[in-house]
């Protein structure tokens, strides 16, 4: 059970919509995400006593190396307040999300803001590769020839040889995620595509073609997390509860993705267990990976996932809707802001704000029990950076 | 002109027909072994058990993807993989020596270590690395 020393929960998520914006750079793209999560709240701004802003290749990208949260929260209308910078690579989101929760949950803070952006859509394409490259040891790996979408491959390829998993299974996914994705504003691709059309499109890495993968992307996403016991007063929605959120890295050669472990302990914090989830966003820069993020957070065994990926148990009116907001791959993926607009996706749907793509709950029309599973980076076989966040209503 | 990359990384052959070896560490308590070398054992998390280890030539291939985009230093299409050592060390590495197909490799196979280009610095010399190929009539 949870061992904070009060509870915590969200008031108010906001997003800048996840795309290419040649014209925007970071400061934009902070400012329009903090402030729709003031807004969404409905909050005194002056009631944030704290923030943490995650962003991960800042430095490389633009050349901002030091102090990028005081710089662009600063732009934001923040100033004196401590403004802590996150970095975790693709889980960085997540990991300010946690620190905020830490925070608040400590007494020491009412109110905090997470906050996360990313902006890789550069006029030199190749320098935001090199600094993608960075997201790995670049001695052992990075500057060796190592791709993201090929470490989805190797995972995915894996699993094909166990279980039977296909190419065919694989666009299904990935088609139904652009589905979800041509439903949320805020997503980067929001044309649905066919199962004919993304298994035909060019091959990246097999058995990915171009559809099935995320993208370069800028945007940026915001929560903001307030002590439960005035959430009442401060907030004008319905809170949503923190009830997990759990952070570990990754370990040396894991026989799984090293997801179990962090999901165990997400689950024991919230009191909950994986038949509870009815809703999940989960990390999948390459949409498959979603497949194996689902066993490995025991929503369901590596036999039967292929077979519910046919029976469409994951989408908008299934059993269990994953990546409604569209997944990595369609809604986006500027890595640092990657995790928070996991959460604000749940909190959209929790609360029955997800306009056509909004999902029902086992026992509401809304979902009360929702899950984010966020990774980052990657380290001898596994992510190095693991987390898995749950929220109730 | 080539140069060697992490040369504190590599044994390189003492005589022609030695094959060379990658320099990892062995935990003494835990059995863990990793490529590069360390210092401290990340199983056990002590800092007084690791040794040298010379590892290779021959490793497991455990996985690998084909590439058809890569970053701007390498050529594409190329494969990159997972390959795993008898001690048990986990090894990033390029594969060659065989066709870039997508049958050219499969899980399993045997392969073992060369030293070769992987890329170019600025200057047009060339870095030499690890690599690993498919042992020639080696079991399937």
């Amino acid at each position: 059970m949870s061992r904070l020393a009060r509870d915590v929960c969200l008031i108010g998520v906001g997003m800048h919509k996840f795309g290419k914006f040649m014209d925007k750079g970071l400061k934009e793209l902070t400012r329009v995400a903090v402030w729709n999560a003031i807004r969404d709240a409905g909050l005194n701004p002056q009631q944030i006593q704290a923030a943490y802003f995650a962003n991960v290749l800042g430095g490389l990208t633009t050349g901002q190396e030091a102090i990028r949260g005081h710089i662009f929260l600063r732009e934001a209308g923040f100033e004196r307040i401590p403004i802590v910078n996150v970095e975790g690579a693709c889980a960085s989101g997540t990991m300010a999300l946690r620190e905020a929760m830490l925070a608040v949950a400590s007494g020491l803070y009412d109110v905090v803001l997470a906050a996360g952006a990313e902006k890789l859509y550069l006029d030199d394409t190749a320098r935001s590769i090199q600094a993608m490259a960075t997201n790995t040891d670049i001695e052992t790996m990075g500057g060796m020839g190592f791709q993201f979408t090929g470490a989805y491959a190797m995972s995915l390829k894996k699993y094909m040889k166990n279980y039977g998993w296909t190419r065919e299974h694989f666009a299904k996914v990935a088609a139904k995620n652009k589905y979800n994705g041509s439903l949320n504003p805020n997503a980067q691709y929001q044309k649905p595509l066919s199962v004919q059309e993304i298994l035909d499109s060019r091959m990246v890495a097999w058995p990915l073609s171009l559809y099935m993968c995320s993208t370069m992307a800028d945007g940026a996403a915001a929560a903001i997390v307030c002590a439960k016991e005035l959430a009442g007063g401060l907030g004008q929605k319905p809170a949503i509860n923190i009830a997990a959120c759990a952070l570990q890295s990754g370990l040396v050669s894991p026989d799984d993705d090293g997801q179990k472990s962090v999901a165990q302990e997400a689950y024991e914090m919230a009191g909950l267990g994986p038949l509870d989830i009815e809703l999940a966003e989960v990390h999948d820069a390459m949409a498959p990976g979603e497949m194996f993020r689902l066993v490995n957070l025991g929503i369901c065994g590596p036999e039967e996932v292929a077979d519910l990926v046919d029976g469409e148990h994951f989408s908008l009116a299934g059993p269990l809707p994953v990546n409604t907001s569209g997944g990595l791959a369609a809604r986006g993926h500027p890595i640092g802001a990657t995790g928070l607009a996991q959460v604000s996706e749940l909190v959209w749907q929790m609360r029955a704000e997800a306009g056509p793509r909004q999902v029902r709950g086992r026992k509401a029309a809304y979902p009360r029990v929702g899950l984010a599973q966020n990774s980052g980076g990657y380290l001898e076989g596994s992510p190095a950076a693991l987390s898995v966040t749950i929220l109730t209503r | 002109m080539d140069i060697l990359l992490k040369e504190n990384w590599i044994k390189l052959p003492q005589k022609n027909g030695d094959p060379p070896h990658l320099l990892g560490g062995r935990c003494q308590v835990c059995g863990f072994c990793c490529f590069p070398y360390r210092f401290a054992c990340s199983k056990c998390r002590r800092d007084d058990s690791m040794q040298e280890v010379a590892l290779g030539p021959r490793a497991r291939l455990e996985t690998f993807a084909l590439m058809q985009v890569g970053p701007p230093d390498i050529p594409t299409p190329y494969i990159m993989a997972y390959v795993r050592t008898k001690e048990g060390a986990l090894i990033f590495t390029l594969v060659t020596g065989c066709e870039v197909r997508e049958d050219a490799v499969h899980l399993g196979q045997e392969m073992e270590l060369v030293l070769e280009k992987i890329k170019e610095d600025e200057n047009g010399n060339n870095l030499i690395g690890w690599k690993f190929r498919p042992v020639a009539g080696g079991p399937q």
